[in-house]
């Protein structure tokens, strides 16, 4: 049975630029907004769209990635015909190859989309944080009777010569691509969510792996192919909440406007788009008599005996009291003791701040980071980790990182 | 077999005891009660036999089960989707019994064809009203070791209050136990007695040919109650093996032993002693997490996910989604799934059901010793 669309979710990327946070485990996987990792974003937005078939590239550090999407019944993507497939490079008669570009891991996988026979097939990027309906996507990709549309944002003019841009006509035809220019002539930014007709997508990607000298790239070498033979491209303009949440301030930025949906565009508390993920299964959260907790998020399994302000705790957070959390991502299972003092940083999973220690600091007109302290680590008693200090191994008591 | 227990089925009444609670079973039935923030109550017996390889178990339901089935779904949840056995859930066989039975021994007369037709050697049996983290695996290898022809689980307390106050038989029987090494000697039958009891569970286990020989004899003499048909009159010439729990367990008992089992757990020691042994599963809802806005002070309380705080919340338990606007005050409160309390509304000593929705400034006020029940979907 064909299906009308099926999802390809590019899920490979190391996110070198999260350092410390991507060690462990491939940048989809990192954890977002209390409770969900980045892919629950594109994964949710399949399922609410009504995409039943999602393959997930992956390529590093699957380990975690994989058991967390297993059957993807989170998803409600265990699905007899269809549901989601991780699909990880793999040995062929003709050799084996790790995926060279984002073209390149959908090329090898033309035969999983081969099976599925459909009309549509939408590329989704793993690392983006964002709600949106990929049915009205396809909607405007029918009605342009176009071969490939791209999902684009306006980005403001000054800061447009950082993205791949589209320029377009009025009626939203692509004229041009411009990658990173220092003088665009558009400000629509590429999202790198695309939807190919299938026999287009099929076709150029089998031309681009006999190209010896490509990149295999999509923004490099697909898209600049297609305007070359006149292709009918079009531009589907997206004026919801967007972020790539790529480095270690936008991460920390994107979390920091989940606590504030009145402004940031940003709801998580949305029924009627829900953003599903694997439950952490813990009993509910305890806030006590010595707490302070003031515009934050808390889930499942914290106990908070300290005070936590604008911040967000993931499940089984430990605060002892007197510690003091400020602007603060602080990830599952990590334990704050008693008069730690940790604000404006990322704290990853599993971490233990020892008592007294000092984590980041609220910015000055001299220095403005966002500490970070990678999974697993311990971070010993009066130890101070400064502002800007990416800490991926244990710190002794009494040390300082800077 | 590795992990699964080969040896046992569980069967589960989620309907005893409904009696107990008729404000929270008006809509549902003890089984699917509402507990501890984001529980049912069948989560606790039903997740500890699934953490013990139990994974062929049946629930006998009789009366007011939409809820529940709702919540158990497939099983999925607590992993009892199954090739073999699973999750089965039962409601009453209308035809043959015309009306919903009453007690233990009608409810298995009704499904002895499906209890012959099992492999298991053994059966657990277990009610839904306590809240427990139990391991039926000791229980069974107790109940092997002694060589006993049924294991009963007790514990030492001290008989709630209203089972001691109340003088009538109409609300189900509850059982204490003398014991001589190890051997029940003698069962009393709602003893109103003070002081320390060994206090029945209401937990099983028995070999399954001889409880099917059991209540084949029984249901033909009329007889409705396990304990105080079958094993009260027997206790000579059955062997029955006390096994003693001394874990942490919540009793539901009545409507302010609902209020105090909930507000119990908001201390650290009992909330581990819940849930510290085994993951307790339930049914998941996707709520985002809580969260609290400025403006909100919170102390000693406990909260699922999915609600807003923007007001005053004080030694109460939240249930999923519940929203609290600005300027109202909670105070030991229990607030179901859904409640909304609107800004400038003051409460206190209030059990609001699933959906209650109390309106702006509006005052409501129970006490210790009596609570404030508000129905479901009820607005105030």
């Amino acid at each position: 049975m064909a299906k009308e669309m099926i999802a390809m979710l590019l899920a490979g990327g190391q996110g070198s630029r999260l350092y410390a946070l991507t060690q462990k485990l491939a940048k989809p996987a990192v954890p977002f907004g209390g409770k969900y990792r980045i892919i629950d974003f594109p994964l949710s937005n399949c399922v609410n769209s009504g995409i039943d078939t999602v393959g997930i590239l992956t390529q590093y550090q699957p380990l975690v990635l994989n058991e967390y999407i297993g059957n993807g019944q989170p998803w409600d993507l265990d699905r007899l015909h269809g549901g989601v497939h991780v699909l990880p490079p793999y040995q062929q008669a003709s050799g084996s190859d790790w995926y060279k570009g984002t073209a390149n891991a959908i090329y090898q996988n033309l035969s999983f989309i081969e099976r599925y026979n459909p009309q549509y097939v939408i590329i989704l990027s793993g690392d983006q944080i964002c709600k949106q309906d990929y049915s009205d996507f396809l909607k405007f990709h029918k009605e342009k009777g176009a071969e490939f549309s791209v999902a684009v944002m306006e980005v403001p003019w000054d800061e447009a010569s950082r993205f791949g841009l589209m320029v377009a006509d009025e009626d939203d035809k692509i004229t041009e691509f411009q990658e990173k220019p220092k003088n665009p002539k558009s400000n629509l930014a590429s999202m790198g969510i695309y939807i190919f007709n299938w026999d287009i997508l099929k076709k150029y990607l089998i031309e681009d792996e006999a190209d010896p000298n490509s990149s295999n790239d999509f923004g490099n070498n697909i898209i600049p192919n297609l305007l070359r033979d006149n292709r009918r491209m079009y531009a589907y303009h997206f004026n919801g909440y967007w972020k790539d949440v790529g480095t270690i301030s936008s991460l920390w930025e994107a979390n920091m406007e989940v606590l504030d949906p009145e402004h940031s565009g940003i709801n998580l508390f949305d029924d009627d788009w829900k953003i599903y993920s694997r439950n952490s299964g813990m009993t509910g959260h305890k806030i006590s008599s010595s707490a302070l907790v003031e515009n934050s998020m808390i889930t499942d399994g914290c106990r908070v005996n300290g005070t936590v302000k604008h911040s967000i705790l993931f499940a089984g957070v430990q605060v002892e009291e007197g510690a003091v959390i400020e602007d603060a991502v602080v990830m599952g299972g990590t334990v704050i003791k008693s008069g730690a003092v940790v604000k404006h940083c990322i704290v990853a999973e599993n971490v233990v701040i020892g008592e007294n220690a000092t984590v980041g600091a609220m910015p000055t007109d001299e220095e403005s980071g966002v500490a970070t302290v990678g999974s697993g680590v311990y971070v010993g008693d009066n130890a101070k980790i400064g502002p800007n200090a990416m800490v991926s191994e244990n710190v002794k008591g009494g040390e300082e990182q800077w | 077999m590795v992990n699964s227990n080969k040896s046992a089925l569980g069967i589960l009444f989620p309907n005893s005891y409904d009696q107990l609670v008729p404000e929270l079973v008006n809509v549902r039935l003890m089984a699917s009660i509402p507990f501890a923030s984001r529980y049912r109550m069948i989560d606790f017996i039903l997740s500890s036999m699934a953490n013990c390889g139990i994974d062929n178990i049946s629930v006998l339901a009789s009366s007011n089960y939409h809820s529940l089935m709702d919540h158990l779904g497939s099983g999925r949840e607590w992993d009892l989707v199954r090739k073999n056995g699973g999750l089965n859930i039962l409601p009453p066989f209308a035809e043959k019994t015309l009306k919903p039975y009453i007690g233990r021994v009608e409810a298995l007369a009704s499904i002895l064809d499906l209890l012959r037709a099992q492999k298991e050697k053994y059966v657990v049996m277990a009610d839904t009203n306590i809240a427990v983290n139990f391991d039926f695996n000791a229980m069974i290898d107790e109940h092997i070791a002694s060589g006993a022809d049924v294991t009963v689980a007790y514990n030492v307390q001290e008989l709630p209050e209203s089972y001691l106050k109340y003088q009538g038989n109409d609300r189900g029987f509850y059982y204490t136990f003398s014991i001589e090494d190890g051997r029940v000697t003698k069962i009393y039958v709602n003893p109103k007695k003070e002081g320390v009891h060994n206090f029945g569970m209401n937990i099983y286990v028995v070999e399954r040919e001889l409880l099917i020989n059991m209540i084949n004899t029984a249901y033909v003499r009329g007889q409705i109650y396990f304990e105080r048909d079958i094993l009260a009159p027997q206790l000579e010439k059955l062997n029955v093996h006390a096994f003693k729990f001394d874990g942490y367990l919540a009793r539901i008992t009545g409507i302010k032993s609902y209020f105090d089992e909930n507000m119990k757990l908001l201390e650290d020691e009992n909330l581990d002693g819940l849930f510290a042994d085994a993951p307790i599963y339930t049914k998941i809802r996707d709520d985002n997490p809580t969260r609290y806005i400025k403006g909100a002070v919170v102390k000693n309380t406990m909260a699922a996910d999915g609600c807003v705080i923007e007001g005053e919340v004080e030694n109460s338990v939240l249930f999923k989604g519940v929203k609290v606007g600005k300027g109202a005050k909670v105070k030991n409160c229990i607030l179901m799934q859904d409640t909304v309390i609107e800004a400038g509304a003051n409460m206190e000593y209030v059990i609001t059901d699933k959906k209650v929705k109390v309106t702006e400034g509006k005052e409501l006020k129970g006490s210790d010793t009596y609570p404030v029940y508000i129905h479901k979907h009820h607005q105030v």
